[in-house]
């Protein structure tokens, strides 16, 4: 065995080495954004001295405007997709938690199962059912089923928590005479604050980066999300990396600022799930 | 305790005759307020759940009994037919392996490394804090921008082979253009890309392992060796649950890069993975009833191990 004072030093020593050899491509990536596009492929890994902004320009400059029509989408379909999701799996899993019935457990059980299914086995016949409400290539369309989706993963996160919420306190609201909405909105709601973090962050997170969903539901016609434009940028970048890596950069870089604008809350939110469960 | 409770549960009963006219009526009031509970609370999810995950299921499995095909009219039903081509479809045998050997390799690789590393980061201090970040990052991307990254850099004139030949290597390997070598580093940036979420999840399992436990076992002559195997690993028992069963569905469900990198070659599907097939046969040949057939036999893939693996575990959490 190696003594412990080797170890002290050892420690941070392997530490650096392997989180710099595992954020290497990272870096690549990074350094690359601000290097013009004939230096990448001679040197890399070097540090872009000095920076050109050419690369961020150009994304904004593309002339089919896949980038910030892209950037528009993804915002909408992802704010609106988490709102809903957050609200709808909060009075569902608030509902499930609290009722007794063999009915819910039931439908628990069901709901539960949706964790497991992945999207290529359902995409063909969610895309038979979009048609049927003419709300295929839509942004809409793309938001209910996302909804539909991850309603299960809210559920689960929100249930945890409800179990936290005292009984009690929902009676007693009732009993001075609150209705259920109300016991809902202004007692239940606000105390499932973490849990609501949690659900936005993770399910943000997931939306903006979906792939597969919003390339089949928005299709090749209509404009698309910010992550398909990515891939869809590819094609025409072909070598081209400096203007690839610019694209993806400024694609990740409002996921980014909004999970570490949530994260603290999330930590939080995960533990204290964990513990009064 | 039991008295108050019911009295407590009691109460707005008896508030609510006086307040609403409606309630006094008949046997419908006491069902009434149940079924609009659960029109109000429940009902918006459920059907949005039921519409876009539940009836698309049934529908799977109903198409895969018929030879339904959007541009080919009319549909009928066929039996076990597209179940049996299946069995002897070569391309499907072969996305078959390639999911198996992506997963395992995920499993395993993404298990012990994040183990290895969440032992090597399980300090205090702020240089660990500040790793765990570095780990974790890829977790947050997406798989399109990472399947970028790593296509650019190991693409035949990509990133790693410049430096290479630089290095005076006359001929590096084609990472992504070799069959024989495409699978593997396929496999390889999933394992990259879930490695930060199983360091993240070891570690908090770690922060559960109490000091006393190691220190006893310290004083009782046990080697760091030892302690491991013996204090350590077995309160990390609903860590490697929650990894496994998640790598599992990851490994299993692995589209985005295969798509993005590779598009199912080099060659004739040699990194194709049965999601890969199963899109592809649905939106490509457009062959809906075969697709859903590929997408239940996946389904029941899927749903099987993770069960299997699942209670294994969890049954092995227990009995230590």
């Amino acid at each position: 065995m190696i003594d412990a004072r080797t170890h002290a030093w050892l420690r941070p020593l392997v530490a650096i080495f392997v989180g710099a050899a595992f954020f290497l491509p990272l870096y690549l990536m990074l350094v690359n954004v601000f290097k013009p596009g004939d230096e990448i492929l001679p040197s890399p890994a070097s540090l872009p001295l000095p920076p050109t902004l050419e690369n961020i320009s150009g994304v904004f400059a593309r002339e089919d405007n896949l980038f910030t029509f892209g950037l528009i989408n993804s915002i909408a379909v992802t704010a609106l997709s988490i709102t809903i999701l957050t609200v709808l799996s909060a009075m569902l899993g608030h509902y499930l938690a609290r009722s007794t019935r063999l009915f819910s457990k039931l439908l628990l059980v069901v709901l539960l199962c949706g964790l497991m299914i992945p999207i290529p086995v359902i995409l063909s016949p969610m895309t038979s059912v979009l048609k049927a409400f003419d709300l295929m290539a839509t942004l809409q369309g793309l938001v209910l089923v996302n909804v539909g989706y991850y309603v299960p993963f809210g559920v689960l996160l929100f249930m945890g928590f409800v179990k936290s919420v005292p009984r009690e306190l929902e009676e007693a609201a009732e009993l001075d005479g609150a209705s259920k909405i109300r016991v809902f909105w202004q007692v239940v709601f606000p105390l499932l604050r973490p849990a609501s973090a949690s659900v936005l962050i993770f399910l943000g997170v997931w939306i903006w980066n979906d792939f597969l969903t919003p390339l089949i539901v928005l299709g090749p016609d209509s404009g698309t999300t910010v992550t398909v434009g990515v891939y869809r940028a590819i094609g025409q970048y072909e070598s081209d990396f400096g203007d690839l890596f610019a694209f993806m950069f400024l694609a990740t870089l409002p996921i980014l600022i909004f999970y570490l604008a949530l994260q603290k809350n999330f930590v939080k939110g995960l533990t204290g799930g964990a513990v009064k469960g | 305790m039991t008295d108050t409770k019911h009295a407590v549960r009691g109460g707005p009963r008896l508030a609510t005759p006086p307040r609403t006219s409606r309630a006094r009526r008949s046997g419908r009031a006491r069902l009434t307020p149940k079924l609009g509970r659960f029109a109000l609370f429940a009902l918006p999810g459920l059907v949005a759940y039921g519409l876009f995950v539940l009836l698309p299921i049934l529908m799977t499995g109903y198409y895969s009994f018929t030879n339904r095909n959007p541009f080919n009219p009319p549909t009928e039903f066929v039996g076990f037919r597209n179940y049996v081509t299946l069995a002897g479809d070569p391309e499907f045998l072969q996305a078959l392996t390639n999911t198996v050997i992506i997963t395992l390799i995920v499993t395993v690789l993404a298990n012990v490394g994040g183990l290895l590393i969440a032992l090597l980061l399980d300090r205090p201090s702020k240089l660990y804090v500040a790793l765990r970040g570095v780990f974790f990052t890829p977790v947050v991307l997406s798989s399109v921008v990472i399947s970028v990254i790593w296509r650019a850099v190991l693409t035949d004139d990509g990133l790693l082979n410049s430096a290479l030949r630089g290095l005076g290597v006359e001929s590096p390997p084609g990472w992504l253009s070799d069959p024989d070598l495409a699978l593997y580093s396929i496999a390889w940036i999933i394992t990259w890309q879930m490695l930060g979420f199983c360091v993240v999840v070891y570690l908090a399992g770690l922060q559960g392992v109490p000091r006393e436990l190691q220190e006893a076992a310290a004083i009782d002559g046990a080697g760091g060796l030892t302690r491991f195997r013996n204090v350590t690993w077995p309160m990390l028992a609903p860590a490697l649950t929650i990894n496994t069963v998640m790598l599992l569905i990851t490994g299993f469900k692995a589209y985005d890069q295969i798509q993005v990198i590779t598009n199912g070659g080099p060659g004739t599907g040699a990194t194709a993975t049965m999601a890969f097939q199963v899109v592809k046969e649905a939106f490509v040949g457009n062959r809906i009833g075969y697709s859903s057939a590929l997408a239940a036999v996946m389904l029941a893939l899927v749903a099987g191990v993770s069960v299997v693996v699942l209670r294994v575990l969890q049954r092995r959490e227990v009995t230590q």
